[in-house]
């Protein structure tokens, strides 16, 4: 039975437990703006991070370059796409 | 009859009338023409179910010709109205259909499977592939891009085309402005034939990067290729958000969201914002293979190597990169602040840099070179000149604080043109009389083919130049007609002077193929430029299968070190290769999505239900379904290579 | 169809190492589809036209409940991948059964949900807002929904024709969409309700 439940995926979802928890903890406790999103931001992309390499073996094959590049582009497009259109519709629109 | 009055246009006008006489008499000659020759097995068999890079290549170079000269007829009609002042020949509402559809068409349906086209002819071939990674993918993408083609393309004859513009700026497309279904075309067809795009990207990139011939490393890419691997990761990163802003004006429109609206909440500058994330992605995914042709075709007629390949590659990526950071430039007037500008602005600017590696790279390819002057060189050396000139006023466009000036004129009008012909429409005309000799076996006339390049020249300079005085002196576009006191009348008469000349240029292309099809030799090598690259290795016509045996690599010239330094390309004996079977369900799936976005077009429920439902049962056949493709034998694999041999 | 033995099932011939592959480069584009849908929502977001905004119709429970449940349905699924690495065709279909069911349980809290948000005067066509947030979830939601089906497909070909590397590899890029899809969830779980509510 216990090779069903590696110790390594185990761990990872204590840990992805963990991090909801602290997580939820902006709910719960009162907290400025600015620690809030901080405490956000860290779980969300530890999470992501999580999910990535411990479940998904993005690392396991020889195309790990190419396919962490592909994630890492995606990302870094994906947060200019963000705070780009935050910042000309919101931020600084007159 | 209340249900058929949603079909019918809304601005109707005797040539509207006569396109659909036209388009019915020629529906009817081709389904006649079929059954007379006994040709819809063929056609079925050999091309609506075929997985063939190739043949679904060809396909695309059809479907692009044909959107070539629809939206060249509307450049056209255009041009006439303009030419001179208070002219009455096409009112208002016509006037802003025919520059909506002018623009969808050429840029997503001409420009675009015109890329595709290449690269489904070219980027397996030059890595040495038997076809792309997915092929029954392909012909989805395919079918998708072709349905989507034609739902946009009989907007005009049912229930009305879109006005709005081919960026279609919110709140004039909203209900509201726009009352007719046109704008509904524009977001359904567009949607599908995105769909298709989407799933092209996905397909080169793993194509490009894990089917090369052996010993082909990612540095030794012949350049095509390598502009074909940048153009489709853009197009992997830029065509969700057209989804997403499709859906959201198709939402706002269909089922009374507020993405867009004025009320509510809405936002109609986030349409443009979205818009535009993936509008600016997409003109570098038109411009980079071009980019791409041009360099095999300098390196081919200089007799040498492309002069620096790395700086080559690393400003590929660089603009790759850029082309994210630069979306606001398409709306500097828009009202958000200095600071925001000023970053669109260096960044926009900085693509320039890249850009001017590659120009002085192929300019120094030239330099001591062997130059032969063929139809696709005098293609690429008109390019170089025109391209910057284009490539300057964009840097002046760049300036935030001059757009104001600039905006929505026609300087903005004769910048993308000028950028977009000899760039981009050049270049599919020079790879097109390039290739066409590894397609068909004969090549087209030279003699027409260079005046075809100085027709199309002259008449490009009449008709763009003028534009950026009128535009300077603030003419806007997009507007139907102008008062004589404007003093514009006589820059849009010589406008209008060069575009009936490139007209004159794309029907000398038609007599071109006319007149080579009857006279040109068919005794041709397969190798008829002396070209360097894997494509021009394999035999003419191209069998099935590519290359009998897997050709080995060592540089980014193979072929050319197997005819000059004795590399040996092919080893080894033949094996049976294994290949894709034909499929039927590309085409049907593309037809049920033909048939969805028709009924979501019209709000016809009852049928948009059926059709996803049909969607979706596709989807569950293909997932049940065992294709494991077929082999052809060794035997099969002699005899035709002993008759492509012979031949 | 030529098997490598040393390899995993799933990478076992050169379609399923493309097709794998192939999947990754899609979930980049799936990335910057839910990247585009989240620019939206947060340039969108107190733009609430007299409407309800975040604070008043988001509720801890249900998010809870939703989260745990995608996190744990992540989880099986990864162990149904593990078990099939060890060959073991009973154990991992039953993580698949068990994955299936959380998704399952995930959509109806979703429902339930909606059904609410709608009752608070909180529809598609409130505002801004709410379009732009239901547009947000229902994206989501559709991809699980889509997911579900697709799992259940594989799960009965798995059944029928045991594990084979078409088969494994269908199950393979399946764990890969659905771990995805709880990676997009805590994007959500953060920026759209723990924001919200903050």
């Amino acid at each position: 039975m216990s090779e069903l439940f590696p110790f390594k995926q185990v761990m990872g979802f204590v840990f992805s437990m963990v991090l909801t928890a602290v997580a939820l903890g902006v709910y719960f406790f009162d907290m400025s703006f600015a620690v809030g999103m901080t405490v956000l931001l860290v779980t969300a992309f530890l999470q992501a991070g999580l999910q990535l390499v411990v479940f998904m073996h993005a690392g396991e094959t020889e195309d790990k370059g190419a396919i962490y590049t592909n994630v890492y582009y995606g990302l870094i497009i994906a947060l200019v796409t963000v705070f780009g259109t935050l910042l000309a519709m919101v931020w600084d629109m007159g | 009859m209340e249900f058929f009055e949603r079909f019918a246009i809304p601005n109707p006008s005797f040539a509207i009338y006569a396109s659909m006489v036209a388009a019915g008499i020629t529906m009817i000659a081709i389904v006649a023409g079929l059954t007379y020759f006994k040709k819809w097995g063929y056609l079925w068999r050999e091309w609506l179910t075929t997985v063939d890079h190739k043949r679904i290549g060809i396909m695309y170079l059809i479907s692009a010709l044909l959107m070539l000269f629809r939206g060249g007829v509307d450049a056209i009609m255009m041009r006439a109205q303009l030419a001179v002042p208070d002219n009455t020949l096409l009112d208002a509402q016509h006037y802003n259909e025919i520059f909506t559809t002018h623009g969808v068409v050429m840029i997503l349906f001409m420009a675009m499977p015109f890329i595709m086209f290449f690269m489904n002819l070219v980027v397996p071939l030059q890595i040495g592939a038997r076809d792309v990674a997915f092929p029954r993918l392909n012909a989805l993408s395919f079918w998708l891009f072709f349905m989507g083609a034609m739902l946009f393309n009989i907007s005009f004859m049912v229930g009305g085309s879109p006005d709005a513009g081919w960026t279609s700026y919110f709140p004039l497309a909203d209900n509201e402005f726009s009352k007719s279904v046109g704008t509904n075309y524009y977001m359904i067809a567009i949607q599908i034939a995105g769909i298709g795009t989407l799933m092209t990207g996905i397909n080169f990139i793993t194509t490009i990067l894990k089917m090369r011939a052996p010993g082909m490393k990612l540095m030794q890419m012949p350049m095509f290729t390598w502009s074909s691997l940048i153009a489709n990761v853009i197009i992997v990163f830029a065509f969700p958000v057209l989804t997403v802003a499709l859906a959201m004006g198709t939402m706002d429109r269909l089922f009374g969201t507020n993405f867009f609206t004025i009320d509510n909440g809405g936002m109609s500058m986030l349409w443009a914002n979205i818009f535009w994330v993936w509008g600016h992605p997409e003109v570098y995914i038109l411009i980079l293979p071009a980019f791409g042709i041009y360099s095999e075709i300098f390196s081919t007629f200089s007799r040498r190597n492309l002069y620096g390949y790395k700086s080559m590659v690393w400003s590929m990526v660089l603009i790759s990169l850029l082309s994210f950071l630069v979306w606001a430039h398409h709306f500097f007037t828009m009202g958000q602040g200095a600071f925001t500008n000023s970053i669109f602005s260096i960044t926009t600017m900085a693509i320039a840099v890249p850009t001017g590696v590659k120009i002085f790279n192929w300019l120094l390819t030239l330099w001591k070179g062997k130059i032969e002057f063929t139809t696709p060189m005098l293609y690429a050396i008109m390019f170089i000149p025109l391209f910057t000139l284009g490539g300057v006023t964009g840097v002046m466009l760049a300036m935030s604080a001059a757009d104001y000036q600039y905006h929505n004129t026609m300087f903005l009008v004769a910048h993308f043109h000028n950028v977009i012909i000899p760039g981009v429409v050049y270049a599919m005309l020079a790879g097109l009389t390039y290739y066409w000799p590894k397609m068909f076996g004969f090549m087209l006339n030279e003699k027409i083919g260079k005046w075809t390049v100085w027709t199309l020249s002259i008449g490009f300079v009449l008709a763009f130049m003028p534009m950026y005085i009128t535009g300077l002196d603030g003419q806007a576009r997009r507007l139907y007609t102008y008062s004589e006191s404007t003093g514009f009348g006589p820059l849009n008469m010589v406008s209008f002077v060069g575009a009936a000349i490139m007209a004159v240029g794309f029907v000398l292309i038609v007599y071109n193929i006319y007149y080579s099809v009857r006279y040109a030799s068919r005794d041709i090598s397969a190798d008829p430029w002396d070209a360097r690259t894997l494509e021009w290795a394999t035999h003419t016509p191209i069998p099935e299968y590519n290359f009998a045996i897997t050709p080995e690599v060592k540089s980014s010239e193979a072929f050319w070190d197997s005819k000059k330094n004795g590399h040996v390309l092919f080893k080894g004996n033949y094996e049976k290769i294994h290949m894709p079977n034909n499929s039927g369900m590309p085409f049907v799936m593309s037809i049920i999505f033909f048939i969805w976005g028709f009924s979501l077009i019209f709000s016809l429920w009852i049928p948009a239900i059926v059709a996803t439902l049909g969607i979706f049962a596709c989807l569950t056949l293909r997932s049940f379904e065992k294709d494991h493709g077929h082999y052809i034998s060794v035997k099969e694999i002699e005899d035709t290579e002993s008759e492509l041999r012979g031949a | 169809m030529d098997i490598n033995h040393s390899l995993p099932l799933e990478y076992s011939t050169e379609e399923n190492r493309l097709k794998i592959f192939g999947f990754w480069i899609f979930l980049g584009a799936e990335i910057m589809l839910f990247a585009t849908l989240f620019a939206a929502y947060f340039t969108l977001y107190n733009r609430t036209a007299g409407g309800p905004d975040g604070a008043e119709i988001f509720q801890i429970t249900p998010v809870f409940l939703e989260t745990i449940l995608l996190l744990t349905s992540s989880f099986t699924i990864g162990l149904g991948i593990h078990a099939m690495r060890l060959g073991r065709v009973k154990a991992m279909m039953g993580f698949f059964i068990v994955t299936l069911l959380l998704g399952l349980g995930f959509l109806s809290v979703e429902v339930f949900e909606f059904i609410t948000y709608v009752h608070e005067g909180a529809g598609i066509q409130t505002s801004a807002f709410t379009s732009s947030l239901l547009a947000t979830l229902g994206t989501h939601g559709a991809h699980v929904t889509l997911g579900f089906f697709w799992g259940l497909f594989i799960l009965i070909q798995v059944k029928k024709r045991g594990l084979t590397p078409a088969t494994a590899n269908k199950s393979f890029i399946f764990s890969l969409y659905w771990h995805f899809l709880d990676v997009v969830w805590i994007f959500i779980f953060s920026f759209i309700y723990l924001k919200g509510m903050m």
